[in-house]
């Protein structure tokens, strides 16, 4: 019910900061401040499938948990339809889903349809089409046929399904999705990107994080790339990619590299990223340049008397503009990767 | 989508019929999603079988150590067993929650606190009640107690007083545990303290003075006086105050315990302390 659509944001993040306090060492602790999200701000219209991607602890959850009321932020401020998420919670809450991944969350010890009683009652769903709904809830996620059995007994994935069933029960008209496909297999996620669009379709809207780069380009309409508590990119897969558009990456993988190669790699001018990610018995070097693929027989030369095996080179993909993202934007060089960051 | 063109009706959650729904319904349901004993292969042992053990080895043990008759501890015992069910279950009511993993997504609906709360000592309340009438029962046919007709309804309420104030210091024993975890530890010290210090089987004035008053502030004293006294036919011009001063135990706990709850709502929200993930 958002008044005349485009005027109003589904959802709206000012420059939210949010620091935990901790400890550090086990004997002698000291008090410790862990920055979790340093500063972030994006608007979600109504409608729209809105993915926050980044690696583990870039404060992905941090800023879902402030922006559904469970956390307060350390400063800025964020809005939900319009209202305020530390000052309208029940107005926010009424308006909202949440998803959570893991296996987590749930009354093991009841069956999946009462879950779902339980928070139709929380919700406020009129006890008339509770019902009904969620008759029509458990036939959207797959879970017709087994609603009547305890939780405890059911796979991760019809565990996460409940989770998605239980964030629908009230027709939120925003929807929180925190790593929804954790753990799931390749059908059961693939059938949850088929959920989310759906939702979507229905004019939903839907805020999505994860740390799957594929993920985020099949679904998303647009990514806001989050590292290290800040939005170091963001845009349409589209947009992601034309960043290293111009790019060349050279997979060259390696049979024991050493780090004074890569690193030779890495100060060549004519570089821009070099990536490595590990095999059973050998590594792949990601590569990017400018240069176009005449620049392989140099990067050979460079790694001297390392052995090579297949060395390919290739357009870049969504994932080499991330790998380069995550990789640019470590943490004090958050500046240097807003630089190149696409709107 | 087919299944879902048709979004529901929503109760608004500041309305009294909203509440009343998460109150009634909603605590209802809390009791096979949250009590750890409601399966029979604990419930049995742990509920039926404890209660009978207990008031027997009372019965025994007391009348050969002083000169009261078996009944009178039948009687304290019989109330002190739904204390039992009462402060265990609803300190696992609250406390499971954290177990469970389900605090955020309980607490990221707009459902009203205070009827999430109160709703959860309604199936606390009625299995202790149940407890203890089926333990009221053993000492009736093997323990000799004797309730004198008109005064069954008397102590009938007295009994379901001490029962909701016993489920309320759970209550407060499962919101400690939200934030300290091992309820159940606190939850043996509580009814550990019944047993001692509440008159079920010494009487308060024998007790030295400072567990005199431990025992008049925790839940259950004057609740088990007043069944004693309506059981020898006081009627409730006798024993209402002492009905009265249970109940007002029971609210200041039920009270504390709520307002903790509350308290440990904003405080998670500002320090994340509660692991809402
Ligand atoms: N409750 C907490 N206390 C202290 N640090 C936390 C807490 N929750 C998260 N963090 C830290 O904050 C950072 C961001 O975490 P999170 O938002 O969970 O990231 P993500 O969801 O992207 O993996 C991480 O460094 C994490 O260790
Ligand atoms: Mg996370």
């Amino acid at each position: 019910m958002a008044a005349s659509g485009a005027a109003t944001p589904a959802i709206e993040a000012i420059d939210l900061v949010r620091t935990y306090q901790t400890h550090t060492g086990v004997l002698r602790r000291r008090p410790m401040t862990v920055e979790a999200v340093r500063g972030i701000s994006f608007e979600v219209k109504p409608g729209e499938l809105f993915g926050l991607l980044g690696p583990n602890g870039a404060g992905k959850t941090t800023t879902i948990k402030m922006l559904i009321t469970l956390l307060l932020p350390t400063s800025g401020a964020a809005r939900v339809m319009g209202f305020d998420v530390v000052h309208d919670t029940t107005a926010v809450r009424q308006r909202i889903g949440y998803v959570f991944g893991g296996d987590r969350g749930l009354y093991d010890r009841v069956s999946g349809i009462d879950n779902l009683r339980y928070f139709a009652e929380l919700y406020g769903v009129e006890p008339s089409e509770q019902r009904r709904r969620i008759a029509a809830l458990l036939e959207l996620v797959g879970l017709t046929g087994r609603e009547n059995e305890k939780v405890e007994g059911y796979s991760r994935g019809m565990r996460q399904r409940l989770h998605i069933a239980r964030g629908l029960l009230h027709d939120p008209e925003v929807i929180f999705m925190d790593e929804p496909s954790i753990g799931l297999d390749p059908v059961g996620a693939r059938e949850l990107r088929q959920t989310v669009r759906s939702l979507v379709d229905a004019g939903k809207t839907v805020l999505l994080t994860t740390h799957y780069m594929f993920e985020a380009d099949a679904l998303c309409d647009r990514i806001a790339v989050i590292n290290a508590g800040r939005i170091v990119a963001l845009g349409s897969g589209a947009d992601l990619k034309d960043a290293i558009a111009e790019r060349t990456i050279v997979e060259i993988e390696t049979f024991g590299v050493t780090d004074e190669a890569v690193e030779r790699l890495r100060r060549d001018d004519d570089v821009s990223a070099v990536n490595m990610e590990e095999r059973d018995q050998s590594q792949i070097l990601l590569v990017q340049s400018e240069r176009g693929a005449h620049i392989t027989q140099r990067l050979l030369s460079l790694l001297g008397d390392t052995r090579v095996g297949k060395v390919v080179a290739r357009e870049p993909t969504l994932e080499d503009a991330y790998v380069h993202l995550i990789a640019t934007t470590g943490h004090d060089e958050a500046r240097a990767a807003r630089a190149a960051s696409v709107q | 989508m087919t299944a879902l063109t048709a979004p529901p009706t929503r109760i608004a959650p500041n309305t009294l019929r909203a509440a009343w729904r998460v109150f009634w319904y909603g605590g209802r349901m809390s009791y096979g999603m949250l009590f750890n004993w409601a399966r029979p292969s604990i419930y049995i042992p742990t509920l039926i079988g404890g209660p009978t053990f207990q008031l027997f080895f009372f019965a025994a043990l007391g009348s050969y150590a002083t000169d009261r008759s078996p009944a009178y501890f039948a009687i304290g015992n019989a109330v002190q067993v739904s204390a039992l069910a009462g402060v265990f279950g609803m300190t696992m009511a609250i406390a499971n929650e954290r177990w469970f993993g389900t605090l955020p997504a309980l607490l990221a609906t707009p459902a009203n606190r205070v009827a999430v709360f109160a709703g959860r000592f309604m199936p606390f309340i009625v299995n202790g009640l149940l407890v203890s009438l089926y333990a009221f029962g053993l000492g009736v046919v093997f323990l000799g107690v004797r309730l004198a007709p008109g005064s069954i309804a008397v102590a009938a309420l007295a009994l379901l007083v001490t029962v909701f104030s016993c489920t309320a210091i759970g209550a407060l024993q499962g919101a400690i545990s939200l934030r300290l975890r091992d309820g159940l530890f606190g939850a043996n010290l509580v009814t550990m303290a019944i047993l001692l210090f509440c008159g079920v089987n010494i009487p308060l004035h024998e007790l030295p003075g400072w567990m005199q008053v431990v025992g008049n502030i925790l839940p259950f004293t004057h609740g088990v006086e007043a069944v004693r006294q309506a059981a020898d036919g006081a009627g409730f011009r006798q024993v209402g105050w002492l009905i009265g001063v249970e109940a007002l135990v029971g609210i200041a706990y039920a009270v504390l315990a709520f307002a903790l709850f509350v308290l440990l709502e904003r405080s998670a929200r500002r320090h994340a302390t509660l692991d809402v993930r």
